[in-house]
This record gives C-alpha cells, structure tokens and sequence, in this order.
C-alpha cells in the first residue's frame, strides 16, 4: 500500500514540476516579451522628448533683458486711488523669428515692398560675383510663427513680503508681534492695515494703510522684529504682481526680405565680398532692383537670421 | 531554458529557480511599463499641446524684416523687448527733478538736505535718489487654451470703437443659439478679438463650426473662429534700476503754491553754487495732492 502511495506522491510531484517548469517557460516568455516592449516604449519617449524640446524652441520666450535707457515724460493726474498704490511697469515683447539660412544662401532685404516682390516675379538674375558669373534664383523667405505680448507688473508700494520670520511663537501671538514692529516708524516703519502670516514658510505679507512705507522699509534689506526681549533680523522684499495682456501668435511674413539661393559653387569664400557684389547688382533700377538695406550671406556654414517687426 | 537566448539586460531578473522570483521579476516589469506607458501618453499630449514652429490653426499674420540680426549656429528663441513704461506714484509735498546731466543730478544727490532760500525765509527739503522697477529676465510658455478662441476676419475700415466691436461680438458669442455661451472675458488683439468662455466645450463648438455671419454695425460680416493659445508666465524678475539724471525731493513744507514752488525749485537747482546745473524739467506735487511721473525708454 504504501508502495502505491509512494507512487501516487512520486507522480503527484512531477506533476506539479511539469506544471512549474510551464510555467516557469510562460513568465520567460512573458518577460522577454515586455523586456523588449519596455526598450521600445524608452526609445519612443526619448524621441518625443527631444522633439518637444525642437518644437517649443521657437515659441517660447526666454530673454535676459539688458539695461534699458530710462527717462521721464510726463506727469499724469489719474482720478482712481488704485494708480497711487503701485510702481507699474509696462512692456512690450516680441519674438525675432529664426531663419535658417543654408550654405549658398542669401537674404537681402529692400527698401520698399514693391522692389522686393519685383525681384521675386523675375526670378532668375545673372549676377557678377568677382570674377564669375552666377545665376540667382530669388524667391519669397517661409517664416515660421512667433508670438508677442505685454508684460504688466505693478510693485506695491503698500505691501511688503517678509521671510525668514522664526517659528518661535504660536499663529496669533506672531501676528500680533509683526505688527507691532512694522507699525514702529522710529525703524522706518508705518500703519499696518492688515497681516497675512503663513507659519510654515516662516513668511508674512504686511499690507499698510499708507502708500509710501513699504518703498521705506524696502530701502534696507532687512528689519528688526521684535520678540519679548529680542530682536531678530527678517528679510524683507517687495511684492509684486506680474501678467500678461494681448498675448498673440502671429505668422511671419516676409515682405521686403527675399531669399536668394545659387551662391553654393562659389570660389570665393569671403561673405563680406560676395554681400557686396549682391548688394551693387540688386541697387541698380535696370537690374530690376532698389533702395538696399541688408544683405547677408552663407557660404562656408550655415547661419540663423532672426526676423523682426 | 538558458538565460543566455533571453536579452541581455534581463539577466539581472532571470534566476535559475524559483517560479516566485519570477512572478515577482515579472511584475516588476509590468509595472514600468505602465509607467513607461504613462509618460509616453503625457509626452504626446505635450507635443499636441505645445504649438509647432508653424501652428495648425489659422493665426494673424505680421509683416517681419530682416534688419542684419545675423548668428551662427542653431536657432534660438529671441525676443524684442519695446515700449518700456513706467508709472511712479509721487506724493504730495514732493517734486522730479530731471537735469540734462546726470553728473550734475549726481553732484545735488551729495547733499541729502537741501536749503532753499526764498524771500527771506528757507525751505527745507530732502533729496534722494530715484531708483525705478525693471523687467529683466522674462520666461514665457505657450499652450492651447481649451476655453478661447480668436476671432478674425474683420472687414477693413469698420468704424466701431474697440468698446463697441467687444460689446457686439461678446452679444453674438454668447447665445447658445448661435453655438456660442456665457462669455468670461474678452481682448482686443492686432490681428482680431479673443474670447474666453466659461465652458470648455464652447470653444471647441465654435472652432468646429469655423465660420459665422456676425452683425457688425449696418452690414452682416463673414468672421471666422479659430484656436487660441494663450501665454504662461514661467519666470519674471524685476530688479531696481536708477534713473541718472533725475533726483527726487521730498518733505516739500506748504508754504508755496504750485508754480510758484515750480519756478523757486528751478532757480534753486540750476545754481552750479549749489551744485546744480542746466534743468531739463521740474514736476511738483503740492502737498494734498497726488501726480503720476511717467518714464519711458528712449528708443521703441
């Protein structure tokens, strides 16, 4: 008998290692499956990754402004008290559009629209370059879209951000505390309408009653606050509101620029001379040509143009 | 079943024994690929979203010149930045002084307190230097806006007032039956009217629908909807920047009247006795009463 049951338990745990051993070779499967899928979908999300960062190059706006040249106008005696309470700036922004311009190839742009479209209708011109004799063949310039916008920011000459404030109090009591101190105008401070404090980021922002105190206090870099029987030093820093107005993507379209293209066979290789020769041959009238305001070329590499209003 | 006819990379999954380990190998890997899935799907969107170098839709066009702005190597995003404005709220009691040299606004700027003499009595003043907020460094993004359109198509020579075309647009956008909806904001722009409206799926009707003939004045106009992308502020700095020639002068006491404390100011600061020279402008502010000085960039 227990022969047979020896037997019954031998087959029983074959069984189950047949079993393990398929499904052992169906998770391999499986594994090597998704293995492979796994490197494709990488492969996949890498190429859209640099696509995306190709095709958000042009639209977005990323400047450093350098310093601009100020100066005052006017004065103005608007009747809302809400013009009193800030220092607004506006500006207007806008993207050069690139263009780029391929080796043998040639922008010139004209005076006037006419002449440019007239030298487009003619197409082909024989143009004298040093020595040798090219044909040009001039056509309109495909510029891709841009975008341009006003930026609006208003500097609260009522408000303040203050940072750095320690978390040695409860809410309410550091509240009162803050108010206190830049209610003091012995340090510079004034009237406090109202105290916004956020005791997780250690901030505050202060709003006074008069318009003027916050341009004081934000003369130092910092304040006293005062704290039963210390003081600590926290920053302070103006508050400012930012945003956007007639924000607009608009196509480019070019039209007094033309784009010339043959100058690949060339020998000479010095831009600045064969610009010059353009430039001779496309000023004359008889050459179907006008008034010249640019001309630049590409011959030994190519170059981005930059499009602007 | 030799690990070696599985792909390299697994060897790291692939033990010799142990259905367990296996489950668990193969779990994991189910695991990043819907991670994988996920991102891939985010990507896609991104792209859909974020506008190409020649955008899908119809947009204003905006005539560009080449000027000799000339770089090699790839092309980068670029901007012009025009039309600097600023607005400085001056309090009563105060004046701008503007000299034509800024050596000289620097020289009066040595003094913190100025005595002005008049008819015998002096006035008392301070004078401090003037510092203005300016924009310098500007990062913004574009994207689809679900809930705008731009309205285009707008017949040459319409005569209505930019309150007028908004007002009529906004009354024919904003009935159900005319595919529109409760509009929530409105922008007159160069090339056309942009529109927001409370709900996504109004904008998109609009869009599909494309074309519509909107009453503009005497006449019935064929206009056209279109997709908008709107702008996201990613990063705006703004540091002070002092203005050389100018000065301010503050604590101006209430004795004097407006023109008359204008002409005193003038004669005071032009002395070179004084320190002072050549003065372009001088603007005062009673006290009791407010100004606005505007500055602007020289060139744009």
């Amino acid at each position: 008998m227990s022969a047979d049951e020896d037997n019954k338990e031998q087959v029983l745990k074959e069984c189950e290692q047949a079993e393990e051993i398929m499904k052992d070779k169906q998770n391999q499967k499986l594994i090597s499956e998704i293995t492979k899928e796994n490197i494709q979908l990488k492969e996949e999300i890498k190429k859209l990754e640099a696509e995306l960062q190709e095709t958000t190059r042009t639209s977005q706006i990323n400047e450093d402004i350098p310093e601009t040249k100020i100066k005052f106008t006017s004065v103005e005696n608007p009747e809302s008290d809400s013009e009193f309470s800030d220092i607004s700036y506006s500006c207007q922004v806008s993207s050069k559009v690139p263009y780029e311009l391929q080796k043998g190839q040639a922008l010139i742009t004209f005076e006037k629209e006419e002449v440019a479209q007239n030298v487009i209708r003619m197409e082909y011109h024989h143009v004298q370059v040093q020595n040798e004799n090219v044909m040009l063949t001039a056509n309109p310039v495909s510029l891709n879209s841009g975008v341009k916008f006003q930026v609006h920011v208003g500097v609260s000459k009522m408000k303040i951000n203050v940072t750095d404030i320690p978390d040695e109090l409860p809410e309410s009591q550091m509240r009162d505390k803050l108010e206190l101190s830049f209610s003091k105008s012995r340090n510079g401070g004034g009237e406090v309408e109202y105290v916004e404090y956020n005791k997780q980021t250690r901030s505050a922002l202060i709003t006074f009653v008069e318009s003027g105190v916050a341009d004081k206090i934000l003369k130092m870099k910092d304040y006293p606050l005062y704290i039963n029987q210390n003081c600590h030093r926290v920053t302070v820093y103006p508050y400012t509101e930012t945003h956007l107005k007639k924000f607009q993507v608009f196509s480019g379209v070019s039209k007094r620029t033309v784009l010339l293209t043959g100058l690949k066979h060339l020998q000479t290789t010095d831009e600045e001379v064969v610009e010059d020769f353009i430039s001779i041959h496309f000023q004359r009238e008889k050459n179907g040509g006008g008034e010249v305001e640019v001309v630049k070329c590409s011959l030994g590499q190519p170059h981005t143009a930059y499009f602007e209003e | 079943m030799d690990s070696a006819d599985v792909c390299p990379a697994l060897k790291v999954h692939l033990l010799p024994t142990g259905s367990q380990t296996m489950s668990q190998a193969l779990q994991a890997l189910q695991e990043e690929q819907a991670r994988l899935k996920m991102r891939l799907q985010e990507l896609q969107r991104n792209l859909r979203d974020c506008p190409q170098d020649k955008v899908p839709f119809p947009v204003p066009e905006s005539p560009l010149v080449f000027r000799g702005h000339f770089e090699e190597g790839k092309a980068m995003a670029k901007s012009v930045v025009s039309h600097v404005r600023i607005c400085y709220p001056l309090p009563g009691g105060s004046a701008l002084v503007t000299f034509d040299d800024p050596n000289v606004a620097k020289q009066v700027l040595q003094q913190k307190e100025h005595q002005i003499n008049v008819e015998g009595f002096r006035l008392r003043v301070q004078v401090q230097p003037l510092e203005l907020p300016m924009l310098t460094t500007i990062q913004v993004s574009s994207q689809m806006n679900d809930q705008r359109v731009l309205v285009s198509g707008f017949p040459a020579g319409l005569k209505l007032s930019e309150e007028e075309l908004l007002d009529k647009l906004e009354i024919f956008f904003g009935k159900t039956k005319n595919g529109g909806g409760d509009v929530e904001m409105r922008e007159l722009l160069q090339g056309g009217v942009m529109l927001g409206f409370t709900e996504d799926r109004v904008a998109q009707h609009l869009c599909q629908m494309g074309q519509f003939m909107v009453p503009l004045g005497k006449q019935q106009s064929c206009l056209r909807v279109s997709p908008y992308m709107s702008g996201k502020i990613q990063k705006a700095e703004v540091r002070p920047q002092p203005v050389p020639q100018s000065v301010l002068v503050l604590n101006i006491p209430d004795v004097l009247d407006g023109p008359e404390l204008q002409d005193v100011l003038e004669i005071h600061f032009q002395k070179p006795t004084r320190g002072g020279g050549e003065v372009e402008a001088v603007t005062v502010v009673p006290p009791g009463q407010r100004g606005l000085a505007v500055f602007t960039s020289k060139s744009g």
